[in-house]
């Protein structure tokens, strides 16, 4: 049956081209029959305004009864429209208002008032990919933020505008610096391989690879473990909706990819009504949120004396110049505020352009955003983009087509390093950053000054296009044929520079000395995914079903280079200047993915609703035989408040849900099934070195996810209570991860399927309430919380594997197992441990078996709104219960050449002291330095680091139109981690990697122009 | 599929209105359910990568996969001159070298002998090397399966592989006592592997050096000295017998080297040791590129102070006499005015040059004298070791030994050891080791100073995924 299979490499452009063809001769069709249809009645024009009763609604649903064609959503001035027959009703729906039915009799103005409608959320629709839903008849679990929630929040990544927001959904970011990673986890760690807890991402149908193309040996020491996050291309202000999938009915349709949850993006689109310009402008400065509580320079130098004193050293080293009499004693410089203590300039502005008739709408945006950094120097993050969306429809509504695209450009401009670490650890009365003439001061070769880091920078131009099509067709009023396309294109080019004026003059260096990385990388991948849904009523019944396949590839190619050696620094930049080249890596890379999919959905009487979907996957990341693997899920409602039993004034929804399934994992990375060799990048003897690429195993297969859920949705006094509870449980099973090898096998892992299971269960609470409504003001809040766990249920010979001190079966996987800190000798003033084994000694691993788990607790947001006539306040509370590192763990040896926390002055000094901090050395003390050591990783430097966050605050206003004609105009002022409120001693409570700069305190002042 | 098809019924069941043309609007969505599901999925090989079993059937593959292991030598773990090398490192640790560096520097630890379990450099030795040792144990048993290439290539590739597995496995036993000996890539095998005694190290490695002195050619297979041939082996060997107290074995083999004058011959001119042509060099690392030189010259030579990383040792450079010519060629003095500081200045070159000049010198003729001078003395031929003994002094300028018996002589050769030796792959401290003497020289001088710390602790994060290298050395 080959001679069909016009799928094979390359040829889904066939594929493609039919679907074309197919589409493009029902559009034709569907004109023809437009004709046909045309009624010729007597008819006028109906117009006038539609408000709330105050002020006017745009986007309003302005149809006549029985005409579907005839169409009309309001202007920006809430005007409307119509050509009608004088017999006509008018009908005019809005979401969050009652549908109102209007009979012309005959007018030509009507004035429509709509009324609130607070159960009418229930009729919001949901998407959930490859279909949507009404909220009330959802089978699965969805969390949902709007543009409104976004547009409130001066942030640069649409991942930052999600924290706090929906419950079951953890986002941590990594770092203050602009183009930086977050750490994003949906329902808990599902997998033991660290790099395997992603969700999959979806913009506008278009699946967005979010694992970074960064090069280690260019970006690693400015963004932490090079984590840049390819999402930052999105512009925020571009998104009109992100909706969370959570749960196995939600996820299983995107099957060996849902089992971490997905996230689709939507960006806005085109709207019917007059053109409308909206502009928006936002000027917004950052700091960072807290410093660390160091030392001065006089409880610095007691420290230091007193080590070298504890350590029987008279005469100091010749290297500790702090103390030696080289600098000068006297001198005090607040490294924090002189290296981190910046402020951030960052500036926004965005223009869209929106218009559109019935069957027609385009929506054209562009924007712009800067953002400086708190460092010192001249750097900046620079994001252009543009938008555009056009959609278009038959005259019949038989044909429709949604043209989406978006292309942004990035260059990010920041130092090779992240001073942060410096900032924290430099000696208080370290010499001036320059000198007198305005050079960088090296104090004579003594003083290895943090500006060097200056000379060196990082550079990356990110090139972002997005695009996709979606066709469909109307065959019949039940059945419709519809083909999604998509493509996505990233470039991201970065280089570092090393020049050799980042080095103590004395060594004598020259440019020959200097050296260039360089990293050009770039992803691409086409998507194509027919599809076939049928819906039909049969009485009280109601099914849909829909049936599609995917077929979509992605290149990956990435060339790193080191250039060494230019005949002038002012060259650095210049590969061909450089003496040396070496190229690290030259690879493109290949991953290939098909599925069919299908959903059958059964609601009966709109109170009994299941849902099933499947997939069926194969990727090319398994080897053969073990490519293809299936996906399935059930859902079920029970909307038991439409049961006339329960029918009341005070409950106003009531369902029951619950869904079981099965998704999949396929993050595991290219080609791993196979044993080959690539060149190593080294030379010798002119040959260019071959070295094995892994430990293979051909034999790995896909990892299964099973989720559970059962949900409780309530809604009290037509809905202004509403509370949403859900329990989760999902399981990992058939763990396939790189196992961790000693390194007498010459390699730290091999990637195989591991007979173990990871547990998360949680408890999920949604609670949204309107606490007043009246005329003129509005206060409702919402409320999130969610309580996990983690659990590893089984792993079968766990004892004899190399996760033996990594894991204990019954305890979370994120646990970390530690000395046990038992205090201090008195005595001696070194610290204590507890000697498990009793063998005399405190070693690893015997002794190392105190477990402190790092999963939160628990965690969520609380946001409250207030709407005073034409103010509005909106703030937004972040709240994490967990456990981290402390700065005693971090900063190293009180007594060392580097700045410590205060707290470790109280130390012990005499035989008698409590301390609770260890007797001070320099460093020779070995006892000393083993026991800091042991402490660093003890219970006793892992202490609460709980936290709660004002995260953002919004105050807006907008100016009366009359005064401004048909402009209308909005000022708000924002906030973005205000305030925090923790016990944790160190400086931010949200990191995940240290030495790192925290996320940014930002206020912003913003002007938006709508005409 | 069973819901496709019962979809399918579904429709044509249910709305007779349905025409047959609609019918084919689901061809290509079965079409695909049907007939393409696995060949989309396949893809072809990585363009930069190769099958493991093709690298072996072809001689300049095969040499390929070879020379990547002297690169990783030169570039990483204990022998390169860079400063994560036992140059930079057991200097620090023994009475070598003075830090100058910063607190995060991985030599401070190394400087302070307050080395922990947990060290990342000392992790990085163990993981780097036998990565090393699997990459070689990976060129002998693709060579030795295969049968495409020719006997001759087939030996010399195997020579040099086994060479390399016994020479780093020595290395690895001097630094942390018993530790496996890996003769297979399998992991299955390495994951579970235990320990084995330093003597029983040494016979596996005296068994390998063996054959691997059966297999390779006399002469150096290329010009430059930078790949073994028979006499590095036996090289090797004969420092293998000294560590073992092996004496007669260890002067036979030395003699070998010593004797073999048409290959090696004593450079008289003592500038000229450390260059690429030497005549007195046995095996030595080429540079990555043409015109780069030595790590090790990057490493220890500054032009002004203070230093930024090492000096030499002041205490070293008193205890040279005056008139070594050691002191005044192979060391160079600093001085800002008021401070003076001093560099080993063997390699001479910091930075590039138009051509190399030098290359990173692991084994020398030198060394094979004082073995030999010191197996003599321990086999009572006390004339014939100061023989040894004063070639290498004559040529540093410096009288004949004035050492008459066992122990004066014994004392003088580790003396000598630390003159001729100095910041060459840790040559001093496990001359100290080996001897017995590290606490008596560095107890004194060293604040930081543990009779454990006589070897390095096998890494925590080792003994974490392999339970079998338990226990772990005494001091850790």
């Amino acid at each position: 049956m080959n001679y069909f299979s016009f799928y094979k490499d390359g040829r889904a452009l066939y594929c493609l081209i039919f679907t074309g063809i197919l589409l493009s001769f029902s559009s034709s069709f569907a004109k023809i029959l437009e004709h046909s249809h045309t009624s010729f009645l007597h008819q006028h024009t109906v117009e006038g305004i539609v408000t709330d009763g105050t002020s006017p609604l745009p986007g309003v649903t302005v149809t006549i009864k029985n005409k579907i064609n005839n169409v009309c959503i309001t202007d920006f001035n809430g005007q409307y429209s119509l050509v009608v027959s004088s017999n006509d009703t008018l009908v005019v729906s809005f979401i969050g208002f009652k549908k109102a039915l209007i009979p012309i009799q005959g007018r030509t103005k009507i004035d429509i008032k709509l009324q609130y409608d607070t159960t009418t959320l229930q009729e919001v629709k949901i998407n959930a990919g490859y279909y949507s839903v009404k909220e009330s008849e959802r089978t699965g679990s969805i969390a949902k933020i709007t543009a409104k929630d976004i547009d409130k929040q001066p942030v640069t990544n649409i991942l930052s505008a999600m924290q706090g927001r929906m419950a079951g959904v953890t986002i941590t970011q990594t770092t203050g610096i602009p183009g930086g990673g977050f750490d994003v986890q949906i329902r808990g760690t599902n997998s033991l391989r660290a790099d395997g807890n992603q969700p999959l991402y979806i913009i506008d149908g278009v699946p967005y690879a979010s694992n970074s193309i960064s090069n280690n040996n260019i970006s690693s020491i400015i963004i932490p473990s090079s984590n840049v996050s390819p999402l930052s291309s999105i512009n925020p202000s571009d998104i009109e909706s992100i909706e969370v999938l959570k749960d196995a009915d939600a996820t299983a349709i995107y099957g060996s990819r849902g089992a971490n949850g997905v996230i689709l993006i939507n960006t806005k689109k085109g709207k019917e009504g007059k053109t409308r310009f909206t502009i928006n402008t936002n000027t917004a400065v950052g700091n960072v949120t807290r410093y660390m509580n160091l030392m001065h320079t006089d409880q610095y130098l007691e420290m230091r004396k007193e080590a070298f004193a504890n350590d029987g050293i008279v005469k100091y080293p010749a290297a500790a110049y702090d103390v030696n009499g080289t600098w000068d004693q006297s001198r005090y410089t607040d490294w924090q505020k002189e290296l981190i203590g910046g402020t951030a300039q960052i500036n926004d502005c965005q223009i869209s352009i929106n218009s559109g008739s019935a069957h027609t709408q385009f929506l054209v945006s562009g924007n712009y955003h800067n953002e400086t950094t708190v460092f010192p120097g001249d750097y900046k993050y620079k994001r252009g983009g543009a938008n555009f969306n056009l959609n278009h429809q038959s005259a019949d509504n038989k044909f429709k087509i949604n043209l989406s695209s978006s292309y942004s450009s990035q260059n990010n401009n920041l130092p090779a390093t992240d001073f942060t670490r410096e900032a924290r650890s430099l000696s208080p009365n370290a010499p001036a950053l320059y000198d007198t003439s305005g050079n960088l001061n090296w104090e004579n070769g003594t003083f290895n000054n943090p500006l060097r880091s200056l000379e060196a920078v990082y550079k990356a131009n990110t090139a972002n296009l997005i695009a996709n099509a979606i066709l469909s067709y109307q065959i019949i009023p039940e059945l419709e044929i519809k083909t999604s396309i998509g493509f996505s294109d990233l470039r991201y080019d970065e280089i570092r520079t090393s020049p050799s004026t980042i080095y103590n003059p004395s060594l004598g260096l020259g440019s020959e000395s200097s050296s260039l990385f360089v990293n050009n990388s770039n992803r691409e991948s086409w998507i194509i995914e027919p599809q076939l849904n049928w819906n039909k009523k049969i009485g009280h019944g109601k099914i849909e079903l829909l049936a599609g396949a995917t077929f979509q590839q992605q290149k990956t190619a990435q060339l790193v280079q080191e250039a060494d050696g230019f005949a002038s620094n002012s060259l650095i930049y210049d590969l061909a200047s450089a003496t040396y080249l070496y190229v690290f890596t030259n690879q493109q890379t290949q991953y290939k993915y098909q599925a069919f999919f299908g959903r059958a959905n059964f609601n009966w009487k709109d109170r009994y609703i299941v849902n099933l979907t499947g997939r069926r996957d194969g990727s090319s990341r398994f080897g053969p035989g073990n490519q293809f693997a299936n996906f399935g899920a059930i859902g079920a409602a029970w909307l038991f408040s439409k049961e006339s039993l329960l029918e009341n004034k005070i409950l106003s929804f009531g369902k029951l849900r619950a869904s079981y399934g099965t998704t999949g994992n396929d993050q595991i990375g290219d080609y791993n099934f196979l044993d080959t060799y690539s060149s190593a990048g080294n030379n010798y003897q002119g040959t260019v070195g071959l070295q094995p690429n892994r430990l293979y195993n051909p034999n790995f297969g896909w990892e299964t996810n099973k989720k559970m859920e059962i949900a409780l949705d309530l809604g009290f006094i037509q809905d202004r209570i509403f509370l949403t509870t859900a329990y989760y449980r999902n399981r990992s099973s058939n763990q396939l991860v790189g196992i961790p090898l000693p390194g007498t096998t010459g390699f730290n892992s091999i990637l195989a399927n591991l007979n173990a299971t990871v547990e998360n269960t949680g408890l999920e609470l949604t609670i949204r309430t309107v606490n007043i409504e009246k005329q003129n003001f509005k206060w409702a809040t919402n409320l999130n919380l969610t309580a996990p766990k983690n659990n590893l249920i089984a792993f079968p010979q766990l004892e004899n594997s190399t996760y033996a001190n990594q894991y204990v079966i019954g305890k979370s996987i994120n646990i970390q197992k530690v000395y046990n800190y038992i205090g201090l000798n008195t005595q001696t003033g070194i610290y204590q441990f507890e000697d498990v084994n009793k063998d005399g000694k405190i070693s690893s691993p015997d002794d190392r078996q105190t477990i402190k788990d790092f999963s939160p607790k628990f965690y969520g947001g609380l946001q409250n709104q207030f709407n005073l006539k034409r103010w509005q306040l909106d703030f937004l509370f972040q709240y994490v219960k967990q456990e981290n590192w402390n700065s005693i763990s971090m900063l190293g040896l009180p007594g060392g050449l580097s700045n410590k926390t205060i707290e470790v002055l109280n130390r012990w000094q005499n035989p008698g002291d409590t301390g609770p901090y260890q007797m001070y050395s320099s460093g020779t003390n070995s006892l000393v330095t083993v026991a800091n050591n042991l402490y660093a990783n003890s219970n006793a430097a892992i202490t609460d680091a709980s936290y709660l966050r004002l995260k953002n605050i919004s105050i807006s206003y907008n100016l009366p139109e009359n005064s401004l004609k048909k402009l209308k105009c909005r000022i708000s002022l924002q906030g973005q981690n205000i305030l925090t409120f923790t016990s944790y001693k160190g400086a931010d409570p949200e990191f995940i990697v240290s030495g790192f700069l925290p996320p940014l305190k930002i206020y912003a002042l913003g002007l938006q122009l709508i005409f | 599929m069973k819901n496709y098809i019962q979809q399918r019924r579904l429709i044509f069941f249910t709305d007779n209105k349905i025409k047959l043309s609609i019918y084919f609007a689901w061809i290509p969505i079965f079409c695909s359910l049907l007939y393409s599901c696995d060949s989309f999925v396949d893809v072809d090989l990585p363009t930069s990568q190769l099958t493991g079993n093709t690298v072996f059937e072809n001689k300049n593959t095969a040499n390929a996969a070879l020379v990547n292991v002297y690169a990783q030598i030169r570039d990483n773990g204990l022998i390169t001159g860079k400063p994560t090398g036992i140059s930079n490192l057991l200097g620090n640790y023994s009475d070598e070298l003075t830090f100058y560096g910063t607190d995060s520097n991985a030599a401070k630890d190394f400087y302070n002998n307050t080395i922990i379990a947990s060290n990342t450099t000392v992790a990085g030795w163990w993981n780097n090397t036998y990565k090393q040792i699997y990459a070689a144990n990976a060129v002998i048993e693709g060579v030795s399966n295969n049968t495409k290439l020719i006997e001759s290539d087939k030996n010399q590739l195997l020579g040099e592989a086994l060479f390399i597995r016994a020479l780093l496995h020595f290395y690895l036993a001097n630094i942390y006592g018993n530790i496996p000996y890996i003769t297979t890539t399998s992991y299955q095998t390495n994951a579970v592997v235990s320990k084995k005694s330093v003597s029983e190290i040494y016979s596996e490695v005296i068994n390998d050096l063996q054959k691997a002195i059966s297999l390779l050619p006399s002469n150096y297979i290329t010009s430059g000295r930078v790949r073994p041939n028979k006499s590095a082996v036996q090289a090797l060997l004969a420092r293998v017998y000294l560590y073992d107290n092996r004496w007669e074995l260890a002067e036979q083999t030395a003699s070998l080297l010593i004797n073999n004058t048409n290959l090696y011959s004593w450079e008289n001119n003592i500038d000229k040791v450390f260059l690429k042509e030497s005549t007195s060099t046995i095996w030595q690392l080429m540079p990555s590129t043409a015109g780069k030189n030595t790590d090790e010259g990057n490493l220890f030579v500054f032009t002004s102070g203070p230093p930024t990383l090492v000096a030499l040792n002041n205490e070293l450079f008193k205890a040279f006499s005056s008139d070594d010519l050691r002191k005044t060629h192979w060391i160079k003095v600093v001085t800002n005015g008021t401070s003076t500081w001093y560099h080993a200045n063997k390699y001479k070159q910091k930075s590039p040059t138009g051509t190399s000049v030098e290359y990173s010198i692991v084994m020398r003729l030198e060394e094979q004298y004082l073995i030999r001078a010191e197996a003599r003395v321990y086999l009572n031929k006390l004339e014939e070791a100061k023989e040894d003994l004063n070639k290498i002094r004559n040529r540093a300028g410096l009288q004949n030994t004035t050492a008459t018996t066992t122990e004066n002589l014994l004392q003088a050769i580790l003396n000598e050891r630390k003159f001729e030796l100095f910041t060459e792959l840790g040559h001093r401290f496990f001359d100290l080791k080996r001897t017995a003497n590290l606490d008596n020289f560095l107890s004194g001088t060293k604040p930081g100073w543990n009779t454990t710390d006589r070897l390095f602790p096998v890494p925590d994060s080792e003994l974490r995924v392999n339970p079998n290298l338990l226990p772990q050395n005494d001091g850790y």
